[in-house]
């Protein structure tokens, strides 16, 4: 059970407050409602890179990092297609400090060129170390512009391509601050060893006098539904050959994600998983399987992948996935089954929401999904869940027309 | 209010650490219980002195961790991990150097089952010959998309010749090793090691029966625990560079054998790692990541392990700014040499540190974590209150000085990898 309490502010700025007397730490959270998806095509990995920036100094402080790690501070930041969040680890006494430094940032940046050409460089470098020079790094790069055609889910948060990162100018940076990082786009949550009244007190000091930016409108044009099998191979310097498989399925925010997250439990959580347990341990064709969901909030994905053993062509490869797939469709789950799945959902839920800073990021991001009310109904809604809904859910995602392939020959 | 003045903070004084509840088993077995937990989360970790270290044959080590639930007769690996999972149970087999854990997880209401089924299978284990082979051909599989990475090949080439290639730490696997395992191998090692006396940590709210069935099975193990003979270590000292035509970055690996966490110079050291870059705002993060924009990262640390502990920086650059690199980093190290650290930095990097302590006892599990270090590296009770005051203390004379005496070039093994 997560307890809050929200309030807001007159520019429009939404801060909830969550109390933990058992920690001598607090955590303050900002969530600012743009993501790759709020990108142009053309200037791709822009959210991500002006993440970085805003840690770059700000309109009356040199420095972000310096001033918290001083008050015994710590930080970070990400983005993903959907969001950009920035948080704070602090000693409760010293909460003061994040405020500071969260609203001048809020207020506006400082706008160095320097900041803006190292930043750049440090990205560029970030998009080779986990996107180029990894053996199977540039999986996503490839599958999501074969998943997605129109909307902007077809590029990964660091960008389409380096070159885009390159192009970034400051009047850029300028307009994505302006539109983007008003306090309206924001939501505030603080959580910890601290009172309401300290919170409300902090809030309008520092975040009170920040003048209200209009809410940018969000126009994405919708991904069409899919209606044929798609598929891509090619060759790379990797020493085995890999599949994904992805199908098109309910955003978070649908009904669809707990069944499909639930299925995907199903087929390849683990050794005694569907997929595992018929690819790896009694074919042994695969060296690794996993199934897993995409969880975006405009549209979702349930991803089915692997690595080949040597020897197993990846056409036989795919062929065995799919019988495995088609037995979900077609043969009952048993309750047993369904069981097991809901209650490792549980382990895992009771396990993260000890740390604090989960339950903070979690807040933040149920109020940014527009379901705040819903935040402790997760559990619930894993178990209303049933045998039969999950088949339906099967049959409805899991087939062909609705998939894309990516195969990765290895070259080595 | 003024945005230009930073609002005022304190610094943090103490530590407040909840030791677990000890426990010993009729046989000596120790059992360390945390039941402070306000949640039904609970935790259980089994540790035996069985770590890579002990084997006598590469990949022994490992593989019968790795395969300690793949079965016996009448039951498969399959059985054992469904029957886990259905009671919510998550079981993580991990080896180090040292030591080999189990880990189990689970909710209050199961956990009782989830250590039954990993009971019966670990005490009955035989390791089937068709799991191993399974694992091997998964694991090899694994190491060749691992070799690929410049950071593994740096880090490989690094331990080897950290510790020396004739010393137990130093011993390095190939694909070859692969094909030398046998099922009596992994039967033999685990007769022989599984079957000492473990040191077992408890993280949750269980009830008091529970921690009596726990000290009646410990009756399992009655052997004394394996110890080592020192080790003999011998550091390579310069630059080993490995090729890799197709990378696009280097990953570059530089450092030395050093103190364990007994050593006086231990706490100051730590301080100046973190200055040197232990934390994100470091010296090596500020020159090569935030000035020069070279790398996405690049860091200093020392590890501990039982018989030796290293201090080492770290990073992954673009190929063509490798030697600049290596350059910055030896220049960071002349600077600490010739300069006293300022007043502010200094404070900032205390300040900084004291917070992180902080941060690390927070939680049930964190707070076991944090008496598993004092407990497995022998430090006194009073370690977190001592290492605080050694930070309050500490002078940038003090840094001065152990710069001066352990940052030096000459006594560093350099790896390039890319």
């Amino acid at each position: 059970m997560i307890d809050f309490e929200e309030f807001s502010l007159e520019n429009g700025l939404k801060v909830i407050y969550h109390e933990d007397k058992t920690t001598p730490m607090a955590v303050v959270n900002l969530i600012y409602d743009v993501g790759a998806r709020d990108e142009d095509e053309d200037r791709t990995g822009f959210a991500h890179l002006f993440e970085h920036l805003m840690f770059g100094g700000s309109k009356n402080i040199e420095n972000f990092d310096a001033p918290l790690q001083m008050a015994g501070g710590e930080c970070n930041a990400f983005t993903n297609n959907d969001i950009t969040n920035y948080y704070d680890i602090i000693p409760a006494d010293n909460i003061e400090t994040a405020f500071w430094l969260e609203s001048d940032r809020m207020l506006e940046l400082a706008f160095t060129p320097k900041s803006l050409e190292v930043q750049r460089n440090v990205v560029v470098e970030e998009f080779k170390q986990r996107y180029l020079n990894q053996p199977y790094g540039d999986v996503w790069l490839l599958l999501r512009p074969l998943i997605y055609q129109k909307h902007p889910y077809k590029w990964p948060t660091i960008g389409k391509k380096i070159e885009h990162i390159e192009q970034a100018t400051m009047q850029d940076v300028k307009d994505f601050f302006y539109k983007h990082y008003g306090p309206q786009n924001a939501t505030l949550v603080v959580g910890g060893n601290i009172s309401l009244n300290v919170v409300k007190d902090l809030a309008e000091k520092w975040f009170g006098d920040i003048p209200a930016r209009p809410k940018p409108k969000r126009n994405l044009s919708p991904e069409p539904p899919q209606s044929e099998a798609r598929s891509l191979e090619v060759e790379r310097q990797v020493p085995s050959d890999a599949i994904y498989i992805a199908f098109r399925m309910g955003s978070r925010l649908s009904k669809e994600h707990y069944s499909g997250d639930l299925l995907s439990d199903i087929l390849g959580r683990g050794k005694s998983s569907r997929l595992y347990q018929t690819l790896v341990t009694e074919k042994k064709m695969f060296s690794s399987v996993s199934a897993y969901i995409s969880a975006g909030w405009e549209d979702g994905l349930i991803v089915v992948s692997g690595h080949l053993l040597k020897g197993v062509s990846l056409n036989d490869a795919e062929k065995e996935i799919w019988k495995v797939l088609e037995t979900v469709c077609k043969s009952k789950i048993d309750d047993r089954e369904l069981t097991k799945v809901k209650n490792k959902f549980k382990t895992s839920k009771v396990f993260s929401e000890q740390s604090l800073m989960n339950r903070v990021m979690n807040i933040a991001m149920f109020d940014k999904m527009g379901k705040l009310d819903k935040i402790n109904d997760e559990l619930a809604e894993y178990d209303t869940v049933s045998s039969q809904s999950l088949i339906d859910f099967a049959t409805r995602v899991i087939k062909p027309s609705n998939s894309s392939t990516l195969k990765i020959k290895a070259k080595l | 209010m003024n945005r230009l003045i930073a609002p005022k903070f304190k610094q943090a004084q103490s530590l407040d650490i909840v030791f677990p509840e000890k426990n010993v088993a009729d046989n000596g077995v120790e059992i360390y219980w945390l039941k402070e937990v306000k949640d039904e989360s609970v935790k259980i970790d089994i540790e035996w002195n069985a770590g890579t270290k002990f084997q006598k044959k590469k990949l022994v080590a490992g593989f019968t961790n790795k395969l300690l639930l793949s079965g016996f007769a009448s039951k498969t690996a399959q059985q054992i991990a469904e029957e886990i999972d259905f009671f919510g149970g998550y079981t993580n087999l991990e080896l180090d150097k040292d030591h080999s854990t189990v880990n189990l997880y689970g909710l209050t209401e199961n956990i009782e089952s989830i250590f039954d089924l990993f009971s019966t299978a670990f005490l009955n284990v035989d390791f089937p010959e068709s799991e191993l082979r399974k694992e091997v051909e998964i694991s090899k599989s694994n190491f060749n998309i691992d070799v690929e990475k410049v950071k593994v090949l740096c880090r490989r080439t690094f331990n080897q010749n950290l510790y020396g290639k004739n010393s137990a730490y130093g011993q390095l696997a190939v694909l070859d090793d692969f094909k030398q395992l046998n099922q009596s191998d992994l039967i033999e090692f685990y007769q022989n090691f599984y079957s000492t006396k473990p040191v077992i940590f408890i993280t949750g709210n269980v009830d008091p029966e529970f921690i009596e069935k726990i000290k009646k099975w410990a009756l399992n193990f009655n052997n004394e625990p394996h110890v080592l003979e020192k080790q003999n270590f011998e550091q390579h000292k310069g630059v080993l560079t490995i090729e890799k035509p197709d990378a696009i970055q280097s990953a570059i690996r530089i450092g030395r054998l050093m103190f364990d966490k007994n050593h006086p110079d231990y706490f100051s050291f730590q301080l100046l790692n973190t200055i040197l870059g232990g934390y994100f705002g470091s010296r090596l993060m500020a020159n090569i990541r935030e000035d020069k924009g070279y790398t996405y990262g690049i860091g200093s640390g020392l590890a501990v392990l039982q018989d030796a502990a290293y201090f080492f920086v770290s990073t992954e650059v673009g190929k063509d700014v490798r030697e600049e690199t290596i350059d910055e980093v030896f220049n960071e190290f002349d600077i600490l040499k010739k300069e006293l650290v300022n007043d502010d930095e200094l404070q900032k990097v205390k300040n900084y540190t004291l917070g992180e302590f902080l941060r690390q006892a927070d939680g049930p599990l964190s707070q076991m974590e944090i008496f598993k270090n004092i407990y497995f590296n022998k430090l006194s009770r009073t370690y977190y209150q001592d290492y605080i005051r050694a930070i309050h203390t500490t002078t940038s004379e003090d840094l001065k000085r152990l710069a001066e005496k352990y940052l030096l070039k000459e006594a560093m093994l350099q790896v390039v990898a890319g």
